[in-house]
């Protein structure tokens, strides 16, 4: 057997080092993978996915926040919204975990060099688009301008705006928040637009048909964003879409994740949309 | 060893020969009347007239539910044990066919451990059969993938071995065996399915709608399928820090196949059969175009509801064209 075929059906050791509560039901965990991982997560590229072990509770799929740092250790963040994913919240910084990947496709960095770059992110769906925005960043001179649109359902579920309004004030970024909703007793509380990202996106002017547009949030918000990004003139070939099923196996065998033909596993989770106009179902 | 006949009188014989390749397995019949594979440890419990067993060979590979992974001391560790040879006797060509499709799954790179140490452990003998109402199979004769293929002919068979195992099978057998009379006759007519069109799920064919109301969504078509092999994953923790990751067969006409946390992507049982058409006659990655519909007829013959899904490819109700 290959050394490939162990690591894509074996998790390798992890263990937990802090756990950050972003919202109520969201938080950030730091992971060391054993040091024996280390070239496999070196090749990760933003967009990818890491199946995440609890051991007795099982495996989810989860994109990085962020980039593996010098030391191996990254940053995924987690959603409490099913059994995995609640064992993990209550883990204990020391806890064993597994970890299996990089899996999957990531977003074509290499090709959307020199291009400008819209990120487009609906709540949760920051996590995976924080990990390019931080390879972009970290490449800034590779690509053109460089704009992340972030919207949330209501300011309390608004994660890493600290940290974002800080990467705006410091770098060469453009940052655009927004809530679709604010409760009266805090305005001007926070320093952002109250709106749907969509609308957001309408009155934005950009050179669309040289852009490259990296959108991650849920289900319901691809459905009007490629239509706006489509309108204002980005290719459907540029439009990059990070989309979720449901992985077990993540390596193309369990069938559980199709899209159409295709299987979110092995051909995504990151998409063109050009790639999914014959599959009604996708989004 | 070319042109070997073996005679249905010593029939017995040669399956006892068999034995020294590993545990013989062959078609049998239950008390309670269903064909299946099983343990032959009574060469006389074997019924070679069996049509269809109604669970397909591929439990031989892809066990119902197995150890996949362990948990010990903070680590995974892979799961599963030694696996032991297996002679398994008796075949038809369409469950070969199957078995083919799954190596085509399973095989290529990264390849499934549990599957890969079971397959090479896997000594497959076919059979030539008759086809029945229900079949709809590419080429009833045919002797593909398998290590030794029996095609009957008039008091017994001809043996055509297939690969070296099958040589020394053969080879093993040699003075059970006489010179074969003149070839048979070229393989009977040829009734596979094409690839279908991805978009015939989306026609406006009333039979989707037709099928979708009838359809009790009991999952009998996926799991008595040689080639439906979706699984799903479980974990289950022990009381001393210990644990075990199972898989096991999972069914696409079950609602819970197309879950994700907080939502669902085939809910209605049309979405899941059109989910299901997709993956047996189109294919998906990397196997798109590739139809793994082998033409058992097992589908057909234990589906309650008497849905077949050719028929949306079929409108005039015939098998499907002839494969060039």
């Amino acid at each position: 057997m290959t050394a490939t075929s162990v690591t894509s059906h074996l998790p390798f050791r992890a263990t937990l080092l802090n756990r950050r509560q972003l919202s109520a039901d969201t938080s950030l965990f730091r992971v060391a993978p054993d040091p024996q991982a280390l070239s496999a997560l070196s090749r990760f590229i933003p967009g990818q996915f890491l199946q995440i072990s609890v051991p007795g509770g099982g495996e989810v799929p989860i994109s990085p926040a962020d980039l593996p740092a010098e030391d191996g250790t990254l940053e995924l963040c987690v959603r409490r919204v099913g059994h995995v994913t609640k064992l993990l919240h209550e883990a204990i910084p020391g806890q064993a975990l597994g970890l299996r990947g990089p899996l999957g496709t990531g977003f074509p960095v290499a090709k959307m060099m020199g291009s400008p770059v819209l990120l487009l992110a609906g709540g949760l769906g920051i996590a995976p688009l924080r990990s390019l925005l931080f390879h972009l960043l970290r490449h800034r001179d590779r690509y053109g301008e460089l704009t992340l649109m972030y919207g949330a359902r209501e300011p309390s579920l608004m994660l890493f705006r600290d940290e974002l309004v800080a990467l705006a004030a410091t770098s060469d970024l453009r940052l655009y928040l927004t809530v679709d909703f604010a409760p009266e007793e805090a305005p001007g509380d926070y320093a952002c637009a109250i709106g749907l990202l969509p609308d957001l996106l309408k009155g934005f002017r950009f050179d669309a048909g040289a852009s490259y547009a990296a959108v991650c949030g849920p289900p319901a918000l691809y459905r009007c964003l490629t239509g706006e990004l489509t309108q204002a003139g980005v290719p459907a070939d540029r439009i990059l879409l990070s989309l979720e099923r449901r992985m077990r196996c993540g390596i193309g065998r369990c069938c559980h994740c199709a899209i159409g033909q295709k299987l979110c596993c092995i051909d995504g989770p990151v998409f063109r949309l050009s790639d999914l106009e014959d599959i009604p179902e996708a989004l | 060893m070319e042109n070997s006949y073996l005679e249905h009188t010593r029939l017995g014989e040669f399956l006892e020969t068999l034995r020294l390749f590993g545990e013989l397995h062959g078609p049998t019949v239950s008390s309670a009347g269903v064909a299946g594979f099983s343990a032959l440890d009574d060469i006389g419990r074997i019924e070679l007239d069996y049509g269809r067993t109604l669970i397909p060979p591929k439990k031989y590979l892809l066990h119902f539910r197995e150890e996949i992974l362990r948990f010990r001391e903070g680590s995974y560790l892979p799961g599963g044990s030694a696996e032991r040879s297996i002679v398994l006797f008796g075949v038809h060509p369409c469950d070969l066919d199957g078995i083919a499709y799954l190596d085509r799954v399973f095989l290529t790179e990264p390849p499934d451990p549990a599957y890969a140490s079971r397959r090479a452990k896997l000594i497959l003998v076919g059979i030539s059969c008759q086809p029945d109402d229900f079949c709809f199979c590419r080429e009833p004769q045919h002797s593909a993938t398998c290590d030794l293929f029996l095609d009957g002919w008039q008091d017994g068979y001809k043996l055509n071995a297939l690969t070296a195992q099958g040589e020394a099978l053969t080879e093993a057998a040699r003075k059970l065996l006489a010179q074969a009379p003149p070839s048979p006759a070229a393989p009977t007519g040829d009734r596979g399915i094409l690839p279908q069109d991805p978009q015939l799920r989306f026609s406006d064919n009333p039979l989707w709608d037709r099928f979708a109301k009838l359809c009790l969504a009991c999952g009998a078509c996926s799991v008595c399928c040689p080639t439906c092999y979706c699984f799903d994953v479980r974990e289950y923790p022990g009381l001393t820090g210990l644990g075990v990751r199972l898989r096991e067969w999972d069914n696409c006409l079950f609602k819970t196949h197309g879950e994700v946390a907080g939502a669902n992507f085939r809910a209605s049982r049309l979405e899941r059969l059109r989910y299901r058409f997709l993956h047996k006659y189109c294919g998906f990655t990397p196997l798109e175009g590739v139809v793994s519909c082998v033409g058992c007829g097992r589908c057909k013959a234990a589906c309650p509801v008497d849905i077949d899904l050719r028929e949306l490819f079929d409108p005039g109700g015939q098998n499907s064209g002839t494969v060039s």
